[in-house]
């Protein structure tokens, strides 16, 4: 068995990481505080050509397999997760099913500058009412000659409010449940589509999240991202895996940036006329976090290399994304108790890692859903 | 005897202070008969600083010649590196300052010689002889020996104090270079002064610093304050220059000034081990910080955990009733 | 235009650094990075490029892994790279390895050189000036802006209390102070063509060189031993409102301490 990332993956690991510490690092708290979109940061970042990462070399990307990605995606959450939660949902899911099924006029208007960081995408599930439920989405497309009408309203939306487009998730027919679902594509500027509520969030701020209302907006027939109606679901299943690892990647980020923190702390921090880290529960803390987060690691690059050699995943991708979500908690909590009364600065970063980790989880699927899933698929329907 | 040739500098009308440091050592070395020294200057000698010197050393070579008009490193090398040989020098001892690190290695090369560049130890009575230097931004000390001789040292001001004067005046001896001037291929175009008179950081005896806990630009007006009752030069944390508070040349730190001064005072900084590690040989630390968990606490002698806005004024007003200002 | 420029990879400055258990080696973390100052020589190199039309080669001596910083200089930029590596290069003074360095910089043509000021491993700063007096060339310590014009440069070097410009007639060799650039962060076209390039070696025999006359063996400087600097007592809080706080911290600084 080969761990070893290759000596090219190690380089690019390498270069992501110090790009991060240069670009990105020294504005986390700022874009947590303002909790402002960061256009600047945005248009320095995305011209560096990253957005491009999973797509092919032809057409401007990098062609990067899912190893090299999860380096990225988990390099950006250990930078700013209200950052990185906006890049990658440009890098991955908000422009994945346009790079799939978009026409070439449709490629050339939406994905192509939105690989370039000129247009903000996101894809669209939650409503209000359904989250992991996918099969209750309520935002309906009704067929009107040839075009599409949709209606309806999308909610915890990344990206949403400040979307150029957007990938929205609609059914034909609700009886139908999860088999009449379908990826239809929304470009600003369509009228009826409207960005509504914009969320005030615990974490992940800088990423503007909120809600986005479809008000009779007519699209073209192109404009169903899928060869076939009612498709969505298993067009989805595509990059559920890669998306629940990339959840788990961000985890990854996450923890090392507070674990990192912890350690600078542990290391300098005195008290009873020696550091901290002299004492041993503060070493046993240590001890727990590394072995966790090596797990972690493991797990989440094993479910990375399944999806690049194409094997089955949706066990091992679950598995990674639910256990380093939860690893990455702990070490979150761990941090600031090593941290002390530091911890409740707003000043110091511990508490931000704190609260943005919470995300973890609900993105990528709730841990409730996936243990029952999960449970289900070992002990088979009985 | 072996032969100390000390290479000493001028700063305006004085000898460089780290100059009048090497020939106090030299000068110890003579008196116990371990070493023969000589001091040896380049290019134009105002006659305030012959005179000075002069008080510091038996003999002052000055080297003459039109190439070291204007400071080159292939003109000071090739004419220090000339005297060198011919004096017979076991050891040239410079200070480590920017011109004497930016030309020495050029002589050592000259004289296929050793270097040990910033020591801050010497070890005399070791034989072999050893000198210390700092590495790894002073974590590390490396003790270090030479394999052969000529060898050059530079040596980190305020490593040593300054000695009595001589009861005698020195000789001077003038020693032109011959150097051939196309083998000078190096043109000083043009110089210009953009601050007056303060003192380089990393000679600075006294040295107050300011970081991110002074809050905006216009409050360093308190660090200057108190930097000009005692005399001291002015410091400054990264983030405070990455914010464009303060000039690059104020940065103390890995990337900055590395200081060893006899006192140093923090003030509003936290103590990144990036801008400890510019300053950690200081002898006597202050540091001032609301914070009492400040990282810079553990690596100051004395502590005050309060506003600098209140303490600095304090400090200033009381250092004026104390030194009569 | 043919740029050199010299690269060292260096423990990362955060790196744990610890003396070995025989007092003449050292235990280092083995996290790394490209010295810093070497940045701004690189970025000095591509700019120069940019205005001037040329080549820019990037030259570092280590073991296999400073291949790294190699790559970094491609990403950035630069056409092609050399490691120097050789067992017998390491652990080397500053003159060995710039006696080294110099016999590859002679291999071909250039008409300048690019490092950095000091590496901040070894804080030495003699590399680059050794290699100008070995090449017999002109060199620009500590620059912060140059301007390249045919067959001649002008350099800028912060001096203490002002500024002055230099002249010098290529070929001439230049150490990069910070302040000269800000070095540019790598597109990723640059870091796709770093990854996919075939990075040449040399070895001593390859330089003609014994290994008499590189690394440790050729050193003029041996390291007798390492220690760590004398740890300071712990820190007096000087304690009470900011006015007896001053006067007492004033008391001691003038009466105990005597530092002023």
């Amino acid at each position: 068995m080969d761990f070893a990332l290759t000596e090219e993956q190690e380089f690019f690991k390498k270069i992501i990481t110090d790009t991060v510490d240069r670009l990105i690092v020294p504005k986390a708290r700022e874009i947590d505080e303002k909790e402002e979109f960061p256009r600047e940061l945005w248009r320095e970042f995305t011209g560096l050509g990253y957005l491009g990462l999973r797509y092919p070399e032809e057409i401007g990307g990098m062609n990067a397999d899912p190893v090299t990605a999860m380096i990225f995606y988990e390099q950006l959450a250990r930078g700013s997760v209200g950052f990185a939660q906006s890049v990658i949902m440009n890098a991955l899911m908000g422009t994945y099913f346009i790079y799939r099924f978009g026409t070439e006029e449709i490629k050339k208007r939406c994905l192509y500058p939105a690989m370039r960081g000129e247009k903000i995408a996101t894809m669209c599930f939650t409503e209000d009412q359904s989250g992991s439920d996918l099969a209750a989405t309520r935002t309906r497309a009704e067929k009107d000659g040839s075009d599409w009408v949709l209606n309806g309203t999308k909610m915890w939306i990344t990206n949403g409010p400040i979307a150029d487009i957007a990938t929205v998730l609609a059914t034909t027919d609700m009886a139908k449940g999860a088999k009449g679902l379908n990826f239809f594509l929304v470009e600003k500027g369509t009228p009826g589509f409207s960005p509504g509520q914009v969320l005030d969030k615990l974490g992940c701020r800088g990423t503007v999240t909120g809600e986005l209302v479809f008000d009779n907006v007519r699209i073209p027939a192109e404009n169903l991202l899928g060869t076939e109606v009612n498709k969505g679901v298993e067009y989805l299943s595509e990059i559920l895996d890669e998306v629940r690892t990339m959840t788990g990647a961000m985890a990854l980020g996450i923890a090392q940036a507070a674990y990192d923190e912890g350690l600078d702390y542990a290391r300098k921090r005195v008290a009873f006329g020696k550091t901290i880290g002299s004492y041993q529960l503060i070493r046993a803390k240590f001890a727990d976090m590394a072995t966790e987060m090596e797990a972690s690691r493991l797990m989440v690059y094993y479910a990375a290399w399944r999806i690049k050699e194409k094997l089955s995943c949706r066990k091992e991708a679950a598995m990674a994304k639910m256990f380093a979500t939860e690893t990455c908690l702990k070490v979150v909590d761990e941090v600031t108790r090593i941290w002390g009364a530091n911890a409740f600065a707003h000043e110091y970063n511990p508490q931000r890692y704190f609260r943005d980790a919470r995300f973890l989880l609900y993105g990528g699927g709730t841990h409730e859903i996936i243990k029952d899933f999960l449970g289900r698929m070992i002990i088979g329907k009985h | 005897m072996d032969k100390i040739l000390v290479f000493v500098e001028a700063k305006g009308n004085e000898p460089r202070k780290v100059s009048l440091e090497l020939l106090s050592e030299g000068l110890k070395l003579a008196a116990s008969g371990q070493f023969s020294m000589e001091a040896v200057f380049l290019g134009k000698l105002p006659a305030a600083v012959r005179e000075t010197l002069l008080n510091y050393t038996e003999k002052l070579i000055h080297v003459t010649d039109p190439v070291l008009e204007n400071y080159t490193a292939e003109g000071y090398s090739l004419a220090l590196a000339g005297y060198a040989r011919k004096t017979g020098a076991k050891i040239i001892l410079g200070g480590a300052t920017q011109r004497g690190r930016d030309f020495l290695p050029r002589v050592a090369v000259l004289l296929q010689a050793g270097i040990a560049s910033d020591v801050t130890i010497t070890n005399w009575e070791k034989d072999p002889l050893t000198f210390i230097r700092p590495m790894y931004g002073g974590r590390v000390l490396a003790e270090l020996s030479f394999s052969a001789y000529p060898a050059i040292v530079t040596v980190r001001p305020n490593s040593f104090g300054v000695g009595a004067s001589l009861a005698q005046k020195g000789e001077l001896v003038e020693f032109p270079a011959g150097i051939s001037p196309e083998q000078v291929k190096t043109a000083v175009i043009k110089t210009e002064a953009t601050t007056l008179g303060k003192a380089d950081l990393t000679e600075a005896d006294l040295i107050v610093a300011g970081g991110r806990g002074l809050k905006a630009a216009a409050n360093f007006r308190l660090i200057e304050e108190l930097a000009q009752t005692i005399g001291a030069t002015v410091g400054a944390t990264r983030s405070v220059v990455d914010a464009k508070w303060r000039d690059q040349a104020d940065q103390i730190g890995k990337s900055g000034k590395t200081v060893s001064p006899k006192f140093y005072l923090g003030a509003g900084i936290s103590g990144a081990i990036h801008h400890i590690m510019g300053m950690d040989t200081s002898k006597v630390v202050l540091a001032v910080n609301n914070d009492p968990n400040a990282i810079i606490f553990s690596y100051a002698n004395y502590g005050i955990v309060g506003d600098l806005f209140e303490v600095l004024p304090a400090l200033t007003e009381e250092l004026r009733k104390r030194l009569g200002k | 235009m043919n740029i050199v420029v010299l690269v060292k990879q260096i423990p990362d400055p955060e790196a744990l650094v610890a003396i070995g258990g025989d007092g003449v080696s050292l235990a280092i973390e083995p996290k790394f990075a490209m010295n810093v100052f070497d940045e701004f020589a690189i970025e000095e190199a591509l700019r120069i490029k940019a205005r001037h039309t040329g080549k820019v080669r990037v030259i570092a001596l280590g073991s296999g892994k400073a291949i790294e910083v190699l790559r970094t200089g491609i990403a950035m930029g630069a056409d092609e790279a050399l490691l120097l590596e050789d067992e017998a290069f390491l652990d080397g003074d500053g003159y060995a390895t710039a006696f080294v360095l110099s016999r590859a910089i002679a291999q071909e043509p250039f008409d300048i050189i690019l490092c950095g000021r000091q590496a901040i491993d070894d804080d030495r700063g003699e590399v680059g000036q050794m290699v100008a007096q070995f090449l017999g060339l002109p060199h620009v310590g500590g620059i912060v802006k140059l301007d390249v014009t045919d067959g001649r440069a002008v350099a800028e070097v912060a001096v203490e209390g002002g500024q002055e410009t230099v002249e010098v007639p290529l070929p001439a060799l230049f150490t990069a102070q910070k302040g000269l650039n800000e070095p540019r962060v790598p597109l990723i076209t640059g870091v796709m063509k770093a990854m996919k390039a075939q990075i040449a070696r040399l070895t001593a025999a390859d330089l003609g060189l014994a290994p008499a006359q590189a690394g440790r063996s050729g050193a003029k400087v041996k390291v007798v031993q390492y220690s760590l600097p004398k740890k300071k007592p712990a820190v007096q809080i000087i304690s009470g409102e900011p006015r007896e706080a001053a006067m007492e911290a004033v008391r001691i600084l003038m009466d105990v301490e005597k530092v002023f």
